[in-house]
């Protein structure tokens, strides 16, 4: 987790209350966020560069490739584009 | 996954061995129509199709339709309905009749990968899609509608790797779609009027924005009305824009023009931006100055996106205020590969109104092409459509072209262009002066590795071209485009083994063969 404070929700009524993993840590999500939607939110690391250098989400469109990730063991997952499901494992790894 | 409407050998239920959907299953599994893209044209050229008979199947990556112009938020969302732009009233209704429409087939969630041919199938093709969960499968069609869209112009400059720099689109999308809001100070910066709307949605939802800045001088109402003339279903749209304006200077939004961003800076997120004046052509005049700012929203314009037209062997042509490389075609929207039509942004970025009534006539087209009953009239109508949209779209095109030259040169030595390979400026431009014979892009992609990461080069190509064209003063178009192959959006290399099985062993043809109704067969 690096910053909590940089995207809140707006809307309340959102979907039911379901919890991801990412990088071992819970994050709290509602369904029909995507999986971006809700690191964001929670502040959660995405994948750094080969350098170390943090990254994130640029276009959260599915083009850009910068919110990848492996997403319950498929790697270079696009988590803008994939719902979050409870028990979701998400594991962000410096690439290569 | 995917809704099915007649049609029962969608996507993961077709239950061949090979995993191909609408082959190896009687002539029912062929689909006369597979749509890539579910946006206006995607939507528009698919109930054309419908309309007349044909078969269509729609992909599309996200979970709903709209494109991204019109994302919808989630169902579980409820009560979140969509409000479209000002000026695009038919949007809603578009996507209602789409979503209602028992006839199509749509899978959403799955990305479109490429195309196969296959000697089992002559005259059809196979489009290839991957889902994040569900992995690798075939389509089998005798036409393909490219209908893909665009994304925002990429532009390299000091410090926009940074988290919390994001697109316009990308702003846009997580506040309309997703219901989340930035938190802090917000500076948006470019090029096109996309910004104003953003910029009035973020003042909306409570966010503080403290500059929106532009690299031209920014046009009145009035300009626009006059280079219009009478388009009555654009009026409203730009009022709209007059009424945004003066609503952010009130909200004490600073509104610039004449500014570019030169930098991003910050440890970990965004802290702070530089702003600088520029001239006519946006090169930079003065010094920055620093703003506070949490968060950077770039909006430069649009890129076409044409992956899949560069790996089926489409041409293309280059047509800076169209968005760059777009996708060639004849007046009824037929590529240079037959069977395969394009339609909406990937022929020049162009707006919502052009991409329906191009998604309309490629539809009528592929149904004349397909032996299907197409009246003139209706085919007059589209044309007219196109018309009607182009004389908007041309001057818009026109008002707001960037600058490329200047905005390749706000990257410097050591600022990221390739942003999956984390190739600076600085290897380019020693490469290209060791290399005084490299003119093409694609070898500055073999030497430097810049377009060889999981984007494929979407966000890398704009700047190495400029940088390329600069450095042997050519033009931009002269140093060719990044060629894509399969798959054109990265999958686990698991995934790649149901195209090998499938490419092995292909199943028999449907009995009565591709363009069984009697329509001619395609050639190649």
């Amino acid at each position: 987790m690096t910053r909590d404070d940089t995207w809140r929700r707006t809307a309340r009524r959102r979907g039911a209350a379901v919890t991801v993993v990412v990088d071992d840590e819970p994050v709290p999500a509602c369904t029909g966020e995507t999986v971006a939607a809700a690191m964001l939110t929670a502040g959660a690391a995405f994948e750094q560069d080969s350098g170390g250098t943090p990254r994130a989400p640029l276009c959260t469109m599915g083009t850009c490739f910068e919110c990848a990730a492996t997403v319950d063991g498929r790697p270079l997952t696009r988590t803008c584009l994939v719902p979050v499901r409870d028990g979701m494992v998400v594991e962000t790894s410096r690439r290569l | 996954m995917g809704r099915t409407g007649t049609d029962h050998n969608a996507i993961g239920q077709a239950g061949t061995e090979h995993n191909v959907v609408g082959h190896g299953t009687g002539q029912a599994g062929m689909f006369d129509l597979a749509v890539v893209g579910a946006g206006p044209a995607g939507m528009a050229a698919a109930l054309t199709a419908a309309d007349h008979g044909l078969k269509v199947v729609v992909v599309d990556e996200q979970q709903r339709a709209g494109g991204q112009i019109f994302r919808q938020p989630p169902e579980e969302f409820t009560g979140s309905v969509l409000r479209p732009t000002a000026g695009y009233g038919w949007a809603t209704g578009l996507i209602r009749r789409f979503e209602a429409d028992e006839r199509l087939t749509t899978e959403f969630g799955w990305s479109a990968i490429g195309v196969l041919y296959d000697d089992a199938l002559p005259g059809g093709l196979c489009l290839a899609v991957n889902h994040p969960q569900d992995g690798t499968r075939v389509i089998g069609a005798r036409r393909l509608l490219i209908a893909t869209g665009a994304y925002d112009l990429p532009v390299a400059f000091p410090g926009w790797t940074l988290p919390g720099v994001m697109t316009a689109g990308a702003v846009q999308t997580l506040v309309k779609a997703q219901k989340i809001a930035p938190v802090g100070d917000v500076v948006l910066a470019g090029a096109h009027p996309l910004l104003l709307l953003v910029a009035d949605l973020l003042v909306r939802e409570g966010v503080r924005v403290s500059e929106v800045a532009f690299a031209q001088n920014i046009p009145k109402p009035a300009d626009l009305l006059h280079a219009l003339g009478a388009v009555p279903g654009h009026v409203r749209m730009l009022a709209e824009t007059g009424g945004i304006l003066a609503r952010l200077v009130r909200n004490g939004v600073r509104v610039s023009s004449r500014t570019v961003v030169t930098a991003a800076r910050g440890e970990e997120h965004v802290a702070r931006v530089e702003l600088a004046r520029v001239d006519r052509r946006w090169k930079v005049t003065g010094t920055p100055r620093a703003v506070d700012a949490s968060h950077l929203v770039l909006g430069y314009g649009f890129s076409a996106s044409t992956e899949l037209a560069r790996q089926i062997g489409c041409d293309l042509v280059y047509d800076s205020p169209k968005g760059g490389w777009v996708v060639s075609h004849d007046d009824r929207l037929r590529t240079s590969v037959p069977g395969v039509f394009v339609a909406g942004e990937p022929t020049g970025v162009a707006g919502a109104d052009q991409s329906r009534a191009e998604g309309e006539l490629a539809a009528l087209a592929i149904a004349a092409d397909l032996g299907r009953d197409v009246s003139a009239t209706a085919l007059a109508e589209a044309e007219r459509g196109i018309r009607t949209a182009t004389r908007f779209s041309t001057v818009v095109q026109r008002m707001f072209e960037p600058a490329r030259e200047a905005l390749g040169d706000l990257a410097g030595r050591d600022t990221t262009v390739c942003r999956c390979e984390t190739v600076t400026r600085g290897t380019l431009d020693d490469f290209l002066e060791a290399s005084p014979f490299v003119s093409d892009v694609n070898a500055v992609k073999l030497s430097c590795r810049t377009g060889m990461g999981p984007c494929q080069g979407r966000y890398c190509e704009g700047s190495v071209g400029t940088i390329l064209a600069s450095a042997r003063e050519q033009p931009i178009g002269l140093g060719g485009r990044f060629s894509a192959h399969l798959p054109i959006k990265p999958v686990p290399v698991g995934d790649l083994r149901t195209l090998d099985s499938f490419l092995d062993a292909p199943p028999d043809a449907p009995p009565d063969g591709p363009g069984g109704d009697g329509s001619g067969a395609v050639d190649g």
